[in-house]
């Protein structure tokens, strides 16, 4: 998964926009955006795992943004230990060309301090849009987690596995409070890249437009129309 | 066995003192669940939860599921509006320094049995 392969994969896969969303950390985005050039609209992410083990999708305005959004979710993580690395392995930082430029020593795949509420805050507090993850699924999904959807955590969408196609009479069910959905690939691998996308109605792949689209504005919209 | 008895037994702290209905409460079942989903679906009425999730679900959740008390474990404490939900809600919330494994295997052997006993 080096940035060219992913802007490689992403292309041939038809893809006009992809967020990085590594767990808790942004430092990998500014580099696939830089491998995308004007090819590929690359939004820079990441997915929290909040102190309930919820995964929330963030996706910010700029790699600045995420890179200092990602700096107060590393603030609340654990250093790395031989356990750790025996099981997760090493955790790169990539450049674009996908050589490696630095270790990430933050236990990354470990639960930050930060609880759903606290999450979204942060995401928003930085620009970002919040996302509850793969809602569907039974495991590290907000409504796995805490049971009931948390309506007054203030997220901007939710977001379905591949495994709920959209349009499906399944995706009615995880009708949550009149939220928009999202359907995303969640890809860890590169083969995964493309299993799940969402048609997004805007004018160009700009942040600015996807979060005018989830917010339904101005003629944006996101889903079948 | 009642469940201000188990409390005391099991040296645990109470958070929710303005909540007086269950003290008296015989309690049988027991439940213990870190996934409110799960809690959701199988916990048994009037029993009491044991879990580390102190999100302010956790209540919503065992007042759905009309249990009688929630024993947060490894000495994870809810913040005050969940407190004040409880109290609010007639849950009993309590906690203890063991963590789970040891909290629920005392309550076992105190006569609180799960759903397969």
């Amino acid at each position: 998964m080096t940035p060219p392969a992913i802007v490689r994969r992403a292309l041939a896969e038809g893809l006009g926009m992809i967020a990085i969303c590594d767990h808790n950390s942004a430092r990998n985005a500014a580099a696939v955006q830089e491998a995308a050039g004007t090819r590929l609209a690359v939004l820079a992410g990441m997915e929290i795992t909040t102190l309930e083990e919820c995964h929330v999708v963030a996706l910010f305005p700029d790699a600045e943004a995420a890179r200092a959004a990602g700096a107060e979710v590393g603030a609340t993580l654990g250093q790395v230990d031989d356990g750790y690395q025996e099981f997760f392995g090493e955790q790169h930082v990539l450049a674009a060309d996908g050589s490696e430029r630095a270790r990430e020593t933050l236990a990354l795949a470990t639960a930050t301090t930060l609880d759903v509420d606290a999450a979204v805050r942060l995401v928003h507090g930085h620009g970002g849009l919040a996302i509850a993850a793969h809602i569907d699924r039974r495991s590290f999904g907000v409504t796995s987690q805490l049971g009931l959807f948390p309506a007054d955590a203030g997220f901007d969408a939710v977001e379905l596995s591949r495994h709920v196609a959209p349009g499906s009479p399944i995706e009615a069910e995880f009708a949550v409070h009149g939220l928009p959905f999202v359907h995303s690939s969640d890809a860890h691998y590169q083969g995964d890249i493309g299993a799940a996308r969402t048609a997004v109605h805007c004018e160009r792949a700009t942040f600015a437009e996807l979060a005018l689209a989830l917010a339904g504005a101005r003629g944006r919209s996101v889903g079948d129309a | 066995m009642k469940l201000e008895d188990i409390a005391r037994e099991l040296g645990l702290t109470e958070l929710t003192p303005k909540v007086t209905g269950n003290s008296e409460a015989d309690i049988e079942r027991g439940y213990a669940s870190d996934l409110l989903s799960d809690v959701l679906a199988h916990a048994p009425a009037g029993g009491v939860l044991v879990t580390l999730q102190v999100h302010l679900n956790v209540i919503a959740v065992a007042s759905h599921a009309e249990l009688a008390a929630v024993i947060f474990a490894g000495d994870r404490r809810p913040d005050d509006e969940v407190c004040g939900k409880a109290n609010a809600e007639g849950v009993s919330l309590f906690v203890s320094p063991a963590d789970t494994f040891d909290v629920v295997g005392r309550l076992y052997a105190l006569g609180v049995k799960g759903n397969h006993a």
